[in-house]
Protein backbone atom coordinates (compact mmCIF):
# COMPACT_ATOMS: atom_id res chain seq x y z
CA UNK A 1 0.00 0.00 0.00
CA UNK A 2 1.36 3.39 -1.03
CA UNK A 3 2.31 5.82 1.70
CA UNK A 4 -0.41 8.31 2.59
CA UNK A 5 0.15 11.89 1.45
CA UNK A 6 -0.75 14.73 3.77
CA UNK A 7 -1.35 18.42 3.14
CA UNK A 8 -0.68 20.64 6.14
CA UNK A 9 -2.37 24.05 5.97
CA UNK A 10 -1.48 26.83 8.39
CA UNK A 11 -0.48 30.47 7.97
CA UNK A 12 2.32 30.05 10.53
CA UNK A 13 5.35 28.29 9.05
CA UNK A 14 6.48 27.09 12.47
CA UNK A 15 3.13 25.40 13.02
CA UNK A 16 3.32 23.73 9.62
CA UNK A 17 6.77 22.51 10.51
CA UNK A 18 5.67 21.21 13.91
CA UNK A 19 2.73 19.31 12.40
CA UNK A 20 4.91 17.87 9.63
CA UNK A 21 7.49 16.75 12.19
CA UNK A 22 4.78 15.13 14.29
CA UNK A 23 3.38 13.38 11.22
CA UNK A 24 6.86 12.14 10.36
CA UNK A 25 7.35 10.82 13.89
CA UNK A 26 4.00 9.06 13.54
CA UNK A 27 5.22 7.35 10.38
CA UNK A 28 3.81 9.72 7.75
CA UNK A 29 6.73 11.36 5.98
CA UNK A 30 4.88 12.23 2.75
CA UNK A 31 3.58 15.73 3.40
CA UNK A 32 3.31 19.04 1.62
CA UNK A 33 2.20 22.36 3.06
CA UNK A 34 0.18 25.46 2.22
CA UNK A 35 -0.03 28.83 3.94
CA UNK A 36 -3.75 29.40 3.41
CA UNK A 37 -6.89 27.91 1.94
CA UNK A 38 -6.32 29.34 -1.53
CA UNK A 39 -2.90 27.74 -1.91
CA UNK A 40 -4.19 24.54 -0.32
CA UNK A 41 -7.06 24.26 -2.77
CA UNK A 42 -4.71 24.77 -5.71
CA UNK A 43 -2.43 22.02 -4.44
CA UNK A 44 -5.33 19.70 -3.76
CA UNK A 45 -6.65 20.17 -7.30
CA UNK A 46 -3.24 19.81 -8.93
CA UNK A 47 -1.93 16.85 -7.01
CA UNK A 48 -3.10 13.82 -5.07
CA UNK A 49 -3.50 13.99 -1.31
CA UNK A 50 -5.04 11.51 1.10
CA UNK A 51 -5.45 13.70 4.15
CA UNK A 52 -5.69 17.39 5.02
CA UNK A 53 -4.67 18.90 8.36
CA UNK A 54 -5.74 22.53 8.47
CA UNK A 55 -5.81 25.56 10.71
CA UNK A 56 -8.97 27.69 10.69
CA UNK A 57 -7.92 31.30 11.20
CA UNK A 58 -5.95 32.10 8.05
CA UNK A 59 -5.86 34.98 5.56
CA UNK A 60 -7.38 34.83 2.05
CA UNK A 61 -9.35 31.64 2.67
CA UNK A 62 -9.89 30.32 6.17
CA UNK A 63 -10.22 26.70 7.26
CA UNK A 64 -14.02 26.69 7.18
CA UNK A 65 -14.03 28.04 3.64
CA UNK A 66 -11.41 25.49 2.60
CA UNK A 67 -13.46 22.70 4.17
CA UNK A 68 -16.57 23.87 2.31
CA UNK A 69 -14.68 23.99 -1.00
CA UNK A 70 -13.31 20.50 -0.46
CA UNK A 71 -16.70 19.06 0.43
CA UNK A 72 -18.45 20.49 -2.62
CA UNK A 73 -15.78 19.22 -5.00
CA UNK A 74 -16.60 15.71 -6.19
CA UNK A 75 -12.92 14.92 -6.70
CA UNK A 76 -11.88 16.10 -3.24
CA UNK A 77 -14.81 15.48 -0.92
CA UNK A 78 -13.58 12.00 0.05
CA UNK A 79 -10.41 13.47 1.63
CA UNK A 80 -10.61 13.56 5.44
CA UNK A 81 -10.05 17.02 6.88
CA UNK A 82 -8.70 17.39 10.41
CA UNK A 83 -9.04 20.88 11.89
CA UNK A 84 -6.14 21.88 14.17
CA UNK A 85 -6.91 25.32 15.55
CA UNK A 86 -6.89 27.77 18.44
CA UNK A 87 -10.59 28.46 17.83
CA UNK A 88 -12.21 27.08 20.96
CA UNK A 89 -15.78 28.34 20.67
CA UNK A 90 -18.35 25.57 20.74
CA UNK A 91 -20.16 27.01 17.75
CA UNK A 92 -16.98 26.74 15.69
CA UNK A 93 -16.60 23.08 16.64
CA UNK A 94 -20.23 22.40 15.79
CA UNK A 95 -19.86 24.25 12.47
CA UNK A 96 -16.80 22.20 11.58
CA UNK A 97 -18.62 18.96 12.37
CA UNK A 98 -21.68 20.00 10.37
CA UNK A 99 -19.54 20.98 7.40
CA UNK A 100 -17.97 17.52 7.34
CA UNK A 101 -14.69 17.85 9.22
CA UNK A 102 -13.30 14.46 10.18
CA UNK A 103 -11.86 15.74 13.44
CA UNK A 104 -11.16 18.83 15.52
CA UNK A 105 -8.11 19.48 17.68
CA UNK A 106 -7.71 22.59 19.81
CA UNK A 107 -4.26 24.16 20.14
CA UNK A 108 -2.14 23.72 22.13
CA UNK A 109 -2.20 20.00 21.59
CA UNK A 110 0.02 17.00 22.25
CA UNK A 111 1.58 14.49 19.92
CA UNK A 112 -0.58 11.81 21.54
CA UNK A 113 -3.76 13.73 20.69
CA UNK A 114 -2.74 14.12 17.06
CA UNK A 115 -1.81 10.44 16.76
CA UNK A 116 -5.07 9.39 18.39
CA UNK A 117 -7.16 11.47 15.99
CA UNK A 118 -5.15 10.36 12.97
CA UNK A 119 -5.58 6.70 13.86
CA UNK A 120 -9.29 7.13 14.46
CA UNK A 121 -9.90 9.05 11.24
CA UNK A 122 -7.74 6.78 9.08
CA UNK A 123 -9.54 3.70 10.34
CA UNK A 124 -12.93 5.33 9.89
CA UNK A 125 -12.03 6.42 6.37
CA UNK A 126 -10.69 3.00 5.44
CA UNK A 127 -7.22 4.42 4.78
CA UNK A 128 -5.53 2.23 7.39
CA UNK B 1 -7.97 80.56 9.61
CA UNK B 2 -10.52 80.46 12.37
CA UNK B 3 -9.16 79.64 15.76
CA UNK B 4 -11.95 80.71 18.02
CA UNK B 5 -14.39 77.85 17.34
CA UNK B 6 -15.42 75.93 20.44
CA UNK B 7 -15.31 72.14 20.47
CA UNK B 8 -19.10 72.15 20.32
CA UNK B 9 -19.10 74.32 17.20
CA UNK B 10 -16.50 72.08 15.62
CA UNK B 11 -18.75 69.11 16.39
CA UNK B 12 -21.72 70.70 14.68
CA UNK B 13 -19.68 71.02 11.52
CA UNK B 14 -18.64 67.35 11.48
CA UNK B 15 -20.70 64.91 9.38
CA UNK B 16 -22.78 62.53 11.53
CA UNK B 17 -21.28 59.38 9.96
CA UNK B 18 -17.84 60.42 11.17
CA UNK B 19 -19.16 60.48 14.72
CA UNK B 20 -20.76 57.13 14.15
CA UNK B 21 -17.53 55.61 12.86
CA UNK B 22 -15.48 57.11 15.67
CA UNK B 23 -18.07 55.85 18.13
CA UNK B 24 -17.91 52.35 16.66
CA UNK B 25 -14.13 52.37 16.78
CA UNK B 26 -14.13 53.56 20.36
CA UNK B 27 -16.69 50.94 21.38
CA UNK B 28 -14.66 48.17 19.73
CA UNK B 29 -11.46 49.30 21.40
CA UNK B 30 -13.24 49.71 24.72
CA UNK B 31 -14.69 46.18 24.47
CA UNK B 32 -11.29 44.79 23.58
CA UNK B 33 -9.63 46.48 26.53
CA UNK B 34 -12.47 45.32 28.75
CA UNK B 35 -12.00 41.73 27.58
CA UNK B 36 -8.32 42.07 28.36
CA UNK B 37 -9.19 43.24 31.85
CA UNK B 38 -7.61 46.60 31.33
CA UNK B 39 -10.65 48.84 31.28
CA UNK B 40 -9.85 50.09 34.76
CA UNK B 41 -6.24 50.73 33.99
CA UNK B 42 -6.62 53.70 31.77
CA UNK B 43 -3.64 55.92 32.22
CA UNK B 44 -2.64 59.14 30.65
CA UNK B 45 0.38 58.38 28.57
CA UNK B 46 -0.47 60.68 25.72
CA UNK B 47 3.06 61.99 25.60
CA UNK B 48 4.25 58.60 24.39
CA UNK B 49 3.38 57.75 20.84
CA UNK B 50 5.86 55.06 19.81
CA UNK B 51 5.55 53.21 16.56
CA UNK B 52 3.07 50.42 17.28
CA UNK B 53 3.61 48.78 13.92
CA UNK B 54 7.34 48.40 14.45
CA UNK B 55 6.77 47.08 17.97
CA UNK B 56 4.35 44.45 16.75
CA UNK B 57 6.71 43.56 13.89
CA UNK B 58 9.45 43.17 16.47
CA UNK B 59 7.33 40.73 18.46
CA UNK B 60 6.47 38.73 15.34
CA UNK B 61 10.10 38.61 14.24
CA UNK B 62 11.47 37.67 17.64
CA UNK B 63 8.97 34.91 18.30
CA UNK B 64 9.40 33.55 14.78
CA UNK B 65 13.16 33.46 15.11
CA UNK B 66 12.92 31.73 18.49
CA UNK B 67 10.60 29.05 17.14
CA UNK B 68 12.85 28.50 14.13
CA UNK B 69 15.94 28.28 16.32
CA UNK B 70 14.33 25.73 18.62
CA UNK B 71 13.10 23.59 15.73
CA UNK B 72 16.55 23.61 14.11
CA UNK B 73 18.18 22.58 17.39
CA UNK B 74 15.63 19.81 17.91
CA UNK B 75 16.31 18.52 14.38
CA UNK B 76 20.06 18.43 15.06
CA UNK B 77 19.72 16.82 18.48
CA UNK B 78 17.34 14.17 17.17
CA UNK B 79 19.74 13.39 14.33
CA UNK B 80 22.61 12.90 16.79
CA UNK B 81 20.39 10.79 19.00
CA UNK B 82 19.37 8.61 16.06
CA UNK B 83 23.03 8.07 15.16
CA UNK B 84 23.92 7.00 18.70
CA UNK B 85 20.91 4.69 18.84
CA UNK B 86 22.02 3.01 15.62
CA UNK B 87 25.60 2.74 16.90
CA UNK B 88 24.36 1.22 20.16
CA UNK B 89 22.46 -1.46 18.29
CA UNK B 90 25.52 -2.21 16.14
CA UNK B 91 27.94 -2.51 19.11
CA UNK B 92 25.43 -4.55 21.07
CA UNK B 93 25.22 -7.04 18.21
CA UNK B 94 29.03 -7.18 18.01
CA UNK B 95 29.24 -7.86 21.75
CA UNK B 96 26.71 -10.67 21.55
CA UNK B 97 28.50 -12.22 18.61
CA UNK B 98 32.06 -12.06 19.96
CA UNK B 99 32.66 -10.06 23.17
CA UNK B 100 36.42 -10.53 23.17
CA UNK B 101 36.79 -9.40 19.57
CA UNK B 102 34.54 -6.40 20.15
CA UNK B 103 36.78 -5.19 22.95
CA UNK B 104 40.00 -6.15 21.25
CA UNK B 105 39.12 -4.33 18.04
CA UNK B 106 38.37 -1.18 19.97
CA UNK B 107 34.70 -1.14 19.05
CA UNK B 108 33.65 -0.57 22.65
CA UNK B 109 36.10 2.27 23.22
CA UNK B 110 35.15 3.93 19.92
CA UNK B 111 31.49 3.69 20.82
CA UNK B 112 32.05 5.25 24.23
CA UNK B 113 34.00 8.11 22.66
CA UNK B 114 31.26 8.71 20.09
CA UNK B 115 28.64 8.54 22.82
CA UNK B 116 30.44 11.14 24.90
CA UNK B 117 30.76 13.50 21.91
CA UNK B 118 27.08 13.11 21.04
CA UNK B 119 26.13 13.70 24.65
CA UNK B 120 28.01 17.00 24.65
CA UNK B 121 26.42 18.03 21.38
CA UNK B 122 22.90 17.24 22.54
CA UNK B 123 23.53 19.10 25.77
CA UNK B 124 24.54 22.16 23.76
CA UNK B 125 21.37 21.95 21.70
CA UNK B 126 19.29 21.75 24.86
CA UNK B 127 21.05 24.80 26.25
CA UNK B 128 20.36 26.73 23.04
CA UNK B 129 16.72 25.67 23.14
CA UNK B 130 16.50 26.95 26.68
CA UNK B 131 18.16 30.23 25.75
CA UNK B 132 15.83 30.74 22.81
CA UNK B 133 12.98 31.11 25.26
CA UNK B 134 14.24 34.57 26.17
CA UNK B 135 11.88 35.95 23.55
CA UNK B 136 9.13 35.56 26.12
CA UNK B 137 10.59 38.11 28.44
CA UNK B 138 11.47 40.57 25.67
CA UNK B 139 8.19 40.38 23.81
CA UNK B 140 6.25 40.49 27.07
CA UNK B 141 7.68 43.87 27.82
CA UNK B 142 6.91 45.19 24.36
CA UNK B 143 3.39 43.82 24.50
CA UNK B 144 2.84 45.62 27.79
CA UNK B 145 3.87 48.89 26.16
CA UNK B 146 1.59 48.32 23.20
CA UNK B 147 -1.31 47.63 25.56
CA UNK B 148 -0.58 50.89 27.33
CA UNK B 149 -0.63 52.65 23.99
CA UNK B 150 -3.98 51.11 23.10
CA UNK B 151 -5.27 52.40 26.40
CA UNK B 152 -4.10 55.88 25.57
CA UNK B 153 -5.67 55.79 22.13
CA UNK B 154 -9.00 54.73 23.61
CA UNK B 155 -8.87 57.56 26.10
CA UNK B 156 -8.13 60.05 23.37
CA UNK B 157 -10.90 58.73 21.15
CA UNK B 158 -13.42 58.93 23.97
CA UNK B 159 -12.34 62.47 24.69
CA UNK B 160 -12.55 63.36 20.99
CA UNK B 161 -16.03 61.86 20.71
CA UNK B 162 -17.29 63.75 23.75
CA UNK B 163 -15.79 67.05 22.63
CA UNK B 164 -17.12 66.86 19.07
CA UNK B 165 -20.53 65.27 19.66
CA UNK B 166 -23.46 67.29 18.24
CA UNK B 167 -25.63 69.01 20.82
CA UNK B 168 -28.39 66.73 22.10
CA UNK B 169 -26.66 63.65 20.72
CA UNK B 170 -27.47 60.53 22.68
CA UNK B 171 -25.11 57.61 22.61
CA UNK B 172 -26.74 54.62 20.95
CA UNK B 173 -26.78 51.57 23.16
CA UNK B 174 -24.52 48.76 22.08
CA UNK B 175 -26.37 46.29 19.87
CA UNK B 176 -24.70 43.41 21.65
CA UNK B 177 -21.33 41.98 22.44
CA UNK B 178 -18.93 42.43 19.57
CA UNK B 179 -18.01 38.97 18.38
CA UNK B 180 -15.56 38.67 15.51
CA UNK B 181 -16.13 35.83 13.05
CA UNK B 182 -13.08 34.04 14.42
CA UNK B 183 -12.11 34.75 17.99
CA UNK B 184 -8.66 33.18 18.11
CA UNK B 185 -7.13 31.66 21.25
CA UNK B 186 -9.12 31.91 24.43
CA UNK B 187 -7.13 34.16 26.75
CA UNK B 188 -9.34 33.81 29.81
CA UNK B 189 -11.84 30.92 29.62
CA UNK B 190 -13.50 32.02 32.88
CA UNK B 191 -14.66 35.22 31.21
CA UNK B 192 -15.93 33.66 28.01
CA UNK B 193 -19.03 31.57 27.63
CA UNK B 194 -19.46 28.69 25.20
CA UNK B 195 -15.81 27.87 24.77
CA UNK B 196 -14.01 24.62 25.36
CA UNK B 197 -10.91 24.49 27.51
CA UNK B 198 -9.59 21.04 26.72
CA UNK B 199 -9.46 18.46 23.97
CA UNK B 200 -11.68 16.15 26.02
CA UNK B 201 -14.42 18.81 25.96
CA UNK B 202 -14.06 19.01 22.18
CA UNK B 203 -14.40 15.23 21.95
CA UNK B 204 -17.43 15.22 24.25
CA UNK B 205 -19.12 17.92 22.20
CA UNK B 206 -18.45 16.08 18.95
CA UNK B 207 -19.65 12.82 20.50
CA UNK B 208 -22.88 14.52 21.52
CA UNK B 209 -23.33 15.44 17.86
CA UNK B 210 -22.85 11.84 16.78
CA UNK B 211 -19.22 12.08 15.67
Amino acid sequence: MAELRFLVVDDFSTMRRIVRNLLKESGFSEADEAEDGVVALQKLRNSNFDFVVTDINMPNMNGFQLLAEIKKDDKLKHIPVLMVTAEARKEDIVTAAQQGAAGYIVKPFTKATLEEKLTHILKKSGLQ
Amino acid sequence: METGASPQQAGDATPPDVHHKIGQLTRQLHDTLHELGLAERLKGTAAELPDVKSRLSYIARLTGEAAEKVLNRVDQAKHQNDQIAAETRRVKAALVKDPVAAVAKGQIMNFLTDFEDANKGIDQHLTEIMMAQDFHDLTGQVIARVVNLATTIEEQLVELLIQTAPSGAVAKPSTGVHKPPLAGPVVDPAKEADVVTSQSQVDDLLASLGF
